[in-house]
């Protein structure tokens, strides 16, 4: 009853939006006004004031944010879109936050860390762009691979962290917002070398202050990659079966390591996984023939196999709304009305009858006609 | 005027390519900020002009002020805002308010309507009889190349009918083409929309702008509500007469040119160009006309480019007429006055049966 008045409120709302302002909601309509001076704010986010930076190595960049009002908070480990005017232009790309939950609950601030990819416009341009840079926009936060606190890790055994470079950050945000230790956690951080590890520092002050926290810098370039089987079953005192894993890192290490110990006997429940970064296919294969129609007009793109529609439309200089690129914010869905499409995240490929699309995560799998 | 073989035509196309790729290689925070000030402008002259109206107990003065506030805001986002909003132009800056698969302007005609008639028909068979319904309209005889009707006698009067109604006409343009209410359906038409959709989309838009204007801010306007319901009146018959004769003069003046169907039948993209140069006309003015526009005083450029940010169309149009120079083909330009008095002639002139065929 209560959902059907609130279903009922918000058409209401959407309909005199729409008379008054030609908008879905008003605040689009006066967006240009209230933001006149804070020209990166995005209307569909909420505006966050850059109260500091710091480079943490020389590849990785923490901003320090006070988002506004509207923001209701996040849970460690969470992530968040963050949208920044570049060239004129909004991009946005996802982040997980790295501080911890003090900070937001004492300070109203919050930090991201990013890692400047040397190709990643996003990046690039929040590093060259950050000392004259005044706001970002951000979203709500999302995502489940947080913490379930006590109701599992009292239980319990261990948990068991595997970070790889910037895959610290969201491991990095639970482990500095854990109030009361129950249960003990080691933290494999991988990289490639120690003047790459972000954190290190505060890392290595929580392990001596706190006798239940583990770390285990494994630097790659010497010691080559991490088996955690192995290691996990040198371990005294630990027991596979009875331990919570939390991995963050490339979507290949993530899976080797979910595959092994569920080999094991591990249970699927008892890892939780975050994914950076899209793994790549390779774009090779036959090329399949897109049709984008835009309000009757046609046009054909060469779709090749392995490439996100989006780049293949952008290449033939159409301009679809964006977000993320990375199938997060869901700005790019559109009608695919025939066509099967592969979904570059899952490596599901879909049905040939009309259906939602993300353009930036699908590629063509059979010859396509989608609606923009 | 000299005819140019399909090899003139392929040079023609790759020298305006340049001309575009010049610009397009080049947007970035400039256009942004140059449309978000207009932006702030039209919602500031907006939100004010109806303010003001409110406040003509104090002196009339002020209800003018009011009227002619509402009319430039509703001119802002009809032109230079909406109509170049919805042919793609801001789509690079990724902006939820400037993108045309989401953009609604202040109009009685739905943006995807509008994108459909106005964009792919309108702008692919420029002036081509029989493809381009917005040559004439279906309302007015405007070159030989239609047959004389007891109808045309009166057809400047239908003119000036059209222009103080013009966002109703706009509007009704897809539905009369579709032959919804009236007439037989043509075989040639492709249909992607059904007539419910049309139907509601029409009715829809229509009653939400009428209910604005004339029902929601007149109530709120208390005893002040008969002024405020005549501004609104006003505002819109000011806007509906300029967007009117703006248009009329980018493709009704004297020298512009239309073509048959058999000249235009598989079209390369160089004679595609040369028929846009030649449908269209320009016309002259200082800065703030042109803005006033939408830039559709650059109107051959508009029809060259329609996806370049419009602000650009000044910057071009030298580079555009020393092509045109080049290959020989006429690019009309003249000032105001002028192109609008021989658009007032064209009409008067095929009132009458006879005449030159222009295709």
């Amino acid at each position: 009853m209560n959902k059907t008045i609130s279903l009922w409120g918000q058409n209401l709302y959407r309909q005199f939006s729409l008379m008054l302002a030609n908008q879905p909601k008003l605040s689009y309509y006066l967006h240009p006004l209230l933001n006149w001076n804070k020209p990166g704010v995005h209307p569909d986010y909420h505006s966050a004031r850059i109260v500091d930076f710091r480079w943490e190595t020389d590849q990785m960049l923490s901003v320090w944010l006070e988002p506004a009002s509207s923001w209701i908070g996040f849970t460690a480990g969470q992530h968040l879109l963050v949208t920044l005017m570049h060239q004129g232009r909004y991009i946005s790309r996802s982040f997980s936050i790295s501080s911890s939950a003090a900070l937001f609950a004492q300070q109203k601030q919050i930090r991201i860390s990013c890692r400047i990819q040397p190709q990643g416009e996003f990046t690039q341009a929040l590093a060259a762009g950050i000392a004259a840079l005044r706001h970002l926009s951000i979203s709500d936060a999302m995502g489940d691979f947080v913490m379930k606190p006590n109701a599992d890790t009292g239980k319990t055994g261990a948990i068991v962290m595997v970070a790889a470079g910037s895959g610290i950050t969201p491991l990095w945000s639970m482990l500095s917002s854990l109030r009361c230790w129950t249960s003990p956690i080691v933290l494999f951080y991988c990289v490639k070398a120690a003047a790459q590890a972000a954190f290190l520092t505060e890392l290595n002050q929580l392990a001596a202050k706190q006798p239940l926290f583990e770390l285990q810098l494994i630097e790659t370039a010497t010691a080559g990659r991490l088996n955690l089987v192995q290691r996990l079953q040198a371990h005294t005192d630990f027991s596979l079966h009875k331990a919570l894993y939390y991995f963050c890192g490339p979507e290949a290490m993530s899976r080797q390591y979910s595959d092994d110990l569920i080999q094991l006997g591990v249970s699927a429940a008892a890892i939780h996984t975050e994914l950076f970064g899209l793994a790549r296919l390779v774009s090779e294969g036959p090329v399949k023939q897109a049709l984008f129609i835009q309000q009757g007009k046609v046009t054909t793109v060469e779709a090749t196999a392995g490439m996100p529609l989006l780049q293949a439309a952008e290449q033939q200089g159409l301009s679809p709304r964006f977000g993320c690129r990375i199938g997060v914010c869901y700005q790019c869905v559109c009608q695919k009305k025939t066509g099967q499409v592969l979904n570059l995240r899952t490596g599901q490929i879909s049905g040939d009858s009309p259906e939602q699309i993300q353009l930036c995560i699908s590629a063509a799998h059979s010859d396509l006609q989608v609606e923009l | 005027m000299m005819r140019l073989n399909e090899l003139q035509l392929a040079e023609l196309a790759s020298e305006l390519d340049e001309v575009k790729a010049g610009v397009m290689s080049q947007l970035g925070d400039k256009e942004a900020c140059y449309i978000r000030r207009i932006l702030l402008t039209q919602r500031l002259s907006a939100i004010s002009g109806r303010i003001l109206m409110v406040l003509g107990f104090l002196t009339p003065w002020l209800w003018v002020l009011g009227v002619a506030l509402l009319a430039l805001a509703k001119i802002l986002d009809n032109m230079e805002i909406g109509h170049n909003v919805l042919h793609g132009q801001y789509d690079w800056m990724n902006d939820p308010v400037l993108h045309s698969q989401r953009f609604e302007w202040d109009i009685a005609c739905d943006a995807g309507s509008w994108k459909r008639t106005h964009n792919f028909e309108h702008h692919t068979y420029t002036n081509i009889i029989g493809k381009d319904r917005d040559f004439g309209y279906g309302l007015l005889r405007l070159s030989n190349d239609f047959r004389w009707r007891l109808r045309n006698l009166w057809q400047f009067v239908t003119y000036l009918l059209l222009s103080t109604l013009f966002q109703w006409g706009v509007s009704y343009h897809e539905l009369a083409g579709e032959r919804v209410f009236f007439g037989k359906k043509k075989p040639d038409r492709i249909n992607s929309v059904s007539h419910s959709d049309l139907k509601k989309a029409f009715f829809g838009k229509g009653a939400r702008q009428l209910f604005k204007d004339y029902v929601f801010f007149p109530l709120i306007a208390g005893p002040m509500w008969l002024w405020v319901l005549s501004g609104n009146l006003v505002a819109n018959i000011i806007r509906n007469l300029w967007t009117s004769t703006v248009i009329f003069c980018g493709h009704f003046t004297a020298d512009v040119h239309t073509f048959t169907q058999q000249q235009c039948e598989g079209e390369s993209r160089g004679h595609w160009y040369y028929r846009q140069i030649l449908g269209s006309s320009n016309f002259t003015g200082p800065r703030w006309f042109h803005i006033l526009t939408g830039h559709l005083s650059c109107q051959i450029e508009h029809h060259l480019y329609p996806d370049m940010p419009a602000l650009h169309y000044l910057t071009v149009a030298p580079q555009v007429q020393a092509i045109a120079k080049k290959y020989g083909i006429a690019y009309n330009s003249g000032s105001f006055l002028r192109q609008y008095a021989t658009v007032v002639a064209r009409i008067i002139r095929y009132s009458f049966p006879g005449g030159a065929s222009t295709a």
